[in-house]
């Protein structure tokens, strides 16, 4: 193992995202908190409670957790791409390193922003309507987990498009969509029968429910379930990517 | 006998129904500067790329140090140095930093590259830009900062892949006179150029290359002297088209404005060359007779100039 050269690209990555923190931290936490003031506040006062929980406090964990696989995804995603449209992937592919090494420093960098992003929503709940958190190390290993299955499908995505637009109809058409309809604003028992079906093949329904279990102690899914969910995501995108990047499929010749 | 530093055997490569190499052999020894010299599309680059592991090898053999590219890719790549015709960006960090990180992904940790780093700087003039983006620096500076990112580990093989292109002529003589240091430091220097002047100046050793196989190899003296032909070389006032049909008797190659000719015996050649351009109304702006070089061998053997 090359720890020197996994090390030095773990902080090549993360070095990269903070150094332009403008596009990679703050909008996730702006967003965020406009959710909770124009979403929350105002909804709250058409949709008192939710399983018991008010409304504003029902949807932050939902925000936590599509803030987390957003930025984890897009982290990935997007260095790897930039890397193969601007040259700058042989200096990687020339240099002792493995695809296992390269593939991690990636997903350590996507994880990291995921969950420092998730944090931070966390911390503007926290602050903004007092969110009781009722098991935090739960919390912050879960968000830390989901964060690691995103970066890694990232990683995949950004291996295997070719283009920016490759990447964005993955986010436009796929990932946010799938985020709304995972029950972020509403308990899918809101849902008609055939619609709460249709939830159950979304793995984001599991990520959302998960986090809020974790936080609230309320879910639509079973919270192991969910734990599982996430942690067959992580090992089945994290084994594919290092695959990939082993083969050289779309970043060799 | 030492181990060769690059040994290369019947390599073929392809992409789709496109043959890049076709069974390419190569041997270079330690401290030696190889050129390969070949026009766009002969297969340099791909040669190159599957030594250094960007390329995937179809068939064949490809070594450093005896060791093989694929399976002992960790000791085979810590051994080479490349710097790539592509010129990468990065827009995130100064280039003292991409040095750092360059070396780190060798395995050498910050304090252990710093030295180096420092000296490469001044060497390459970029110490006062160790702070600036890539994209802040000239043309040339980014060539200079790529051969530092090449030799930041202190690599015993240095690949170059036309490291010259499209750079001045102060520049380039300051690059040559860089790679003869490094040459005379023991450094194993493969270059790969479509400037004749200059693997005929550096190389030791020079393999021709076209269409993905090696045509002939040898000290730039053996070649001139088995294949070579002596040149005349003329200046026109400007090129034009119609010239083609004048000279279809001759072997020549074409560089915009200069023609140079591959025959046996210049002296009786000239006159009717001049008559030939004058017939087509092009102005001839001056002469040059020549003994044999690299650029007669190419033509020779390709049978076509090295940018054609």
């Amino acid at each position: 193992m090359n720890w020197v050269g996994l090390w030095t690209l773990i902080n090549r990555e993360v070095g990269r995202f903070l150094s332009v923190y403008k596009q990679t931290i703050l909008p996730g936490i702006i967003s965020s908190g406009l959710y909770i003031v124009v979403f929350g506040f105002t909804l709250e006062q058409r949709i008192s409670h939710i399983d018991g929980i008010p409304y504003t406090l029902f949807i932050l964990p939902g925000l936590i957790m599509m803030t987390t696989l957003t930025n984890a995804t897009s982290n990935t995603a997007s260095s790897m791409l930039q890397m193969k449209l601007l040259q700058q992937l042989p200096d990687l592919l020339t240099a002792p390193l493995s695809g296992l090494e390269i593939s991690l420093a990636y997903i350590i960098g996507g994880t990291l922003r995921g969950f420092i992003n998730g944090l931070m929503v966390m911390l503007i709940g926290i602050l903004l309507i007092d969110m009781p958190v009722q098991n935090p190390l739960g919390t912050i290993g879960f968000i830390f987990l989901v964060s690691w299955a995103f970066a890694s499908m990232g990683l995949l995505l950004g291996q295997l498009a070719d283009t920016w637009d490759h990447l964005a109809t993955m986010q436009n058409f796929f990932l946010t969509p799938l985020s709304f309809l995972g029950g972020i604003f509403y308990s899918i028992k809101m849902l008609p029968s055939w619609a709460q079906t249709i939830s159950f093949f979304n793995p984001i329904y599991y990520m959302i429910n998960g986090i809020r279990h974790t936080i609230l102690g309320v879910s639509d899914s079973d919270p192991l379930i969910s734990f599982f969910m996430a942690l067959s995501m992580t090992i089945l995108f994290s084994l594919s990517a290092i695959l990939v990047m082993n083969s050289g499929k779309k970043i060799k010749l | 006998m030492a181990v060769p530093a690059i040994q290369i055997s019947g390599l073929k490569k392809s992409y789709d129904d496109v043959h890049a190499l076709n069974g390419v052999n190569i041997q270079i020894e330690q401290g030696q500067f190889f050129g390969l010299l070949g026009p766009n599309g002969a297969g340099k680059t791909t040669t190159i790329n599957i030594l250094t592991g960007l390329v995937r090898r179809g068939e064949g053999e490809s070594k450093i140090m005896g060791k093989d590219t694929v399976k002992d890719y960790r000791f085979t790549r810590s051994q080479v140095g490349i710097a790539a015709q592509e010129l990468s960006v990065d827009w995130f960090f100064p280039i003292e930093k991409l040095l750092y990180f360059q070396a780190g992904y060798y395995g050498i940790p910050k304090q252990k590259a710093k030295l180096q780093i420092d000296q490469l700087l001044d060497r390459m003039g970029l110490t006062e830009k160790k702070d600036s983006r890539l994209r802040q620096l000239s043309g040339g500076m980014k060539r200079r900062f790529q051969l530092a990112k090449a030799l930041v580990h202190d690599p015993n093989i240095i690949i170059l892949d036309e490291p010259t292109a499209g750079v001045d002529v102060e520049l380039r003589h300051d690059l040559w006179q860089y790679l003869r240091d490094l040459h005379a430091a023991g450094k194993t220097i493969l270059l790969t150029t479509h400037y004749i002047e200059e693997a005929e100046l550096l190389c030791e050793k020079v393999a021709i290359i076209d269409q993905g196989k090696i045509l002939k190899e040898g000290t730039p003296k053996e070649l001139t002297r088995e294949l070579g032909q002596s040149g005349i070389t003329i200046h026109l006032s400007g090129y034009d088209e119609k010239l083609i049909p004048c000279l279809s008797d001759y072997s020549y190659t074409q560089e915009e404005n200069r023609l140079h000719f591959s025959v046996d015996d210049p002296d009786s050649s000239l006159p009717d060359i001049i008559k030939q351009i004058s017939s087509c109304d092009i102005h001839i702006q001056s002469v040059e007779s020549s003994s044999s070089s690299l650029e007669d061998v190419f033509l020779h053997l390709t049978g076509k100039g090295i940018n054609q």
